[in-house]
């Protein structure tokens, strides 16, 4: 076999890119869309809303915590089984889910099969992705990450529009199908050989280095505190905007908005990333105190230019982020660990994500942008580490 | 006998006040008979509690025959308990001379009631020459009609008491002769909401058909089938395929289960209530799985396709790199066709074929 010393920064790495964009939209804009679809099964199965949002939250935390899973296998067969399984793998959730008699059978389905093929193919594309950049890292990120906010505009009506047509276990099988396309976003995924693997050894030896590496752990610990802070914002944006008074209707505009510059941040800052020399830890720090400033500000905008103009700001700092804080950690462990080092941090980060919501759900309106404005800050101070 | 129309609204405090007033007055009419009740102009009404009425009087005076000057005194009672058990709504329209359009108020009755109907005006010129008329429909409505005019607005009020169906419908007031101003006042039944969208469901499936009403208790609720013009109803004959329920009275339930193509088509659910009946439809349609079936085919062949078109990419241009992979080095040339086992730094002795491990 042979070795690169580099990452191609480039050639087949566009490919990968490709391949992780429709990744992520195939991931994480089916989930985040998938509310069209509770609304069918709290009818057809009678069951409270609440109950039925449990298939999305079982699906996220089966991502997240399956991740070193899926980062370690990667690492052993290379990351094009790994993504070719797991594409495989939802399919079949939501094949079965489309048989479903019970909410307990779309928990199963869903949630954990589901769940468990998502967590075999995110994790690897990622770090399949940063193997084969180094330069132009950052854009790269930026570029592949954008696939979920554009899927999301796109499978919300598309859901409706299949919902409609075809009633939920219709639905289900086609979103099935579409599922399976992860299969052939895997294939894409040609394996790369860098000159570190041979001296870091298989999943376990890398993941037992790691959890003694102290930048490593420091710096799972800031994108933690981040990542509890993240959803905050979008959690509670609505219900902030509803008590100053706002009709319904512009506030999800507003929430568009937010998304729209989400988009825009992802990429002008993974362009950013590699335009600017030196350490690319500098820019996380940059835009975290960014989204900290801007959340701490909510509180006291009333008007609503200020808070349109806020919106923005914070949609775009903190779309910013989340490219730089996938393209900190190579740099960190190096290409070599990178699929279990991602498996780690996704597996951490989501206890943060976990409890974020349910700790912003107690105090008042003023303390949850505070308490968000706290753990960015958090983070901020684990990377001047 | 327009005073007593004014005051037919209840008011308990006075209530034995006036019938002391009224006694020698109705006994009067009433020994005349019907013919002689001129004021009580609302005729089919009047005629119907006159019928009460009468029924009541034959029993009271059986039961007390001393009771005899009085005895239209529990009947008249009576009407006003009844009357008075009626809640009295009011609703009204107000135009001017120069409104093109007819103006129009739907208004929506459950229960029996007492409805008043006032038309405002505004006229142009003078108030008293406007000729002010009531029409049910079309038929012109006779009298009892107040007219009222005060401070440039001519007010006109006509009192209906509601008890069934036949008093619903559209009640039209008519200011002026030639150029007529029209205020309309239409009495519905609730509407029933059944479902805007279709149902879709597929073979051997079971589904819930709903209907309900928004703040109204229909009496009874039925349910039709219909395919094509005759409408079947359903559950008369009470089996396990169809079961009617409801949570509450506002709301009623169809479940159908065993689903076939026959049970395709618009269903109907009928509400029934004292002042009428109302209806709602909902659409189910049947499929069978095959519909949703043939696209996950189709779109499974095309990611088939999709990943054998990448992998055969993939070992055609390891083949074509095969014969020069003996030692020399590549520009990289066509980016394309970067290959794993290709690079400019990588000049070392290792030049082992990329393994297909698991691809």
């Amino acid at each position: 076999m042979a070795y690169r010393a580099e990452p191609p920064d480039g050639g087949w790495g566009w490919m990968v890119v490709l391949s992780a964009f429709f990744q992520s939209a195939l991931v994480f804009g089916v989930l985040r869309s998938f509310g069209v679809f509770f609304v069918e099964f709290v009818a057809a199965f009678e069951e409270p809303a609440a109950r039925v949002s449990w298939i999305a939250s079982i699906g996220i935390a089966v991502q997240q915590f399956g991740s070193p899973v899926g980062s370690a296998l990667s690492t052993k067969f290379g990351p094009r089984p790994a993504v070719m399984t797991g594409g495989i793998l939802t399919a079949l959730g939501m094949l079965l889910a489309s048989f479903a008699t019970s909410l307990t059978h779309l928990y199963l389905s869903i949630g954990l099969l589901s769940g468990s093929g998502w967590a075999l193919t995110f994790t690897p594309t990622l770090a399949c992705l940063s193997r084969y950049f180094s330069r132009r890292r950052s854009l790269a990120m930026g570029l592949a990450l954008t696939g979920v906010g554009l899927s999301s505009f796109a499978f919300a009506p598309l859901f409706q529009w299949l919902l409609n047509h075809y009633a939920w276990r219709g639905a289900l099988l086609l979103v099935s199908a579409l599922s399976l396309h992860l299969v052939a976003c895997g294939a894409l995924l040609r394996p790369l050989s860098l000159a570190e693997d041979p001296v870091v050894g298989g999943p376990g030896a890398q993941i037992t280095s790691l959890l003694r590496h102290g930048p490593f752990l420091r710096y799972t610990v800031a994108l933690t505190l981040i990542n509890t802070g993240y959803f905050i914002p979008y959690v509670h944006l609505v219900a902030h905007l509803r008590d100053l008074g706002w009709d319904p209707l512009p506030a999800a505009f507003l929430l568009s908005v937010a998304a729209i510059s989400d988009l825009v941040g992802r990429v002008a800052s993974g362009w950013l990333g590699d335009a600017v020399p030196g350490p690319v830890a500098r820019l996380l720090m940059l835009w975290t105190t960014l989204t900290g400033v801007i959340l701490a500000l909510y509180p006291v905008a009333e008007a609503p230019t200020g808070l349109v103009a806020l919106t923005m700001a914070y949609g775009f700092t903190s779309g910013a982020l989340t490219p730089v804080a996938f393209s900190v950690l190579p740099e960190l462990v190096g290409t070599g660990k990178i699929y279990c080092g991602l498996g780690l941090v996704q597996m951490v980060e989501s206890i943060g994500g976990l409890l974020g919501a349910p700790l912003s759900g107690k105090g008042n309106k003023i303390s949850r942008w505070a308490m968000a404005a706290v753990f960015y800050h958090g983070g901020c101070r684990g990377e001047l580490i | 006998m327009r005073a007593l129309q004014g005051l037919r609204g209840p008011r308990a405090p006075s209530l034995p006040l006036l019938l002391l007033c009224f006694l020698a007055a109705l006994r009067r009419s009433l020994e005349h008979g019907l013919s002689t009740a001129a004021p009580f102009k609302s005729l089919p009404v009047q005629e119907e509690m006159m019928t009460k009425y009468s029924n009541l009087s034959l029993e009271s005076h059986n039961i007390s025959v001393t009771a005899a000057p009085f005895t239209s005194l529990p009947v008249q009672e009576e009407m006003m308990t009844k009357s008075s058990n009626l809640s009295l709504e009011s609703h009204s329209i107000s135009m001017t001379e120069h409104s093109n359009m007819p103006v129009e108020k739907n208004i929506t009755l459950e229960r029996p009631s007492n409805v008043e109907l006032i038309c405002q005006f505004t006229p142009s010129g003078d108030l008293n020459s406007v000729n002010v008329t009531w029409k049910k429909g079309d038929k012109l409505l006779e009298g009892n009609y107040l007219v009222n005019a005060t401070g440039g607005i001519l007010y006109t009020q006509h009192r209906v008491a509601v008890i069934n169906s036949k008093q619903m419908g559209s009640y039209s007031c008519f200011f002026g002769e030639k150029k007529q101003q029209r205020g309309t006042f239409n009495l519905k039944v609730p509407e029933i909401n059944g479902q805007n969208k279709p149902l879709i469901t597929y073979l051997g499936d079971s589904v819930v058909l709903m209907c309900k009403c928004q703040d109204c208790l229909p009496l009874n609720w039925t349910w039709y089938g219909g395919n094509g013009s005759v409408q079947v109803p359903i559950g008369v004959p009470v089996n396990d395929k169809y079961v009617i329920s409801g949570k509450h009275a506002n709301e009623t339930r169809l479940k159908i289960t065993q689903l076939s193509e026959d049970d395709q088509g618009t269903y109907l659910c009928h509400a029934i209530f004292e002042l009428g009946e109302s209806e709602g439809h909902v659409k189910l349609v049947v499929l069978s799985y095959l519909v949703p079936l043939k696209v996950f085919c189709a779109i499974a062949a095309e990611v088939v396709l999709l990943v054998a078109a990448i992998l055969l990419f993939e070992m055609y241009t390891q083949k074509k790199k095969k014969p020069s992979d003996d030692g020399k080095e590549f520009e990289q040339g066509e980016q394309l066709k970067l290959d794993d086992s290709n690079g400019i730094e990588n000049s070392g002795p290792r030049h082992r074929k990329n393994e297909s491990v698991g691809q």
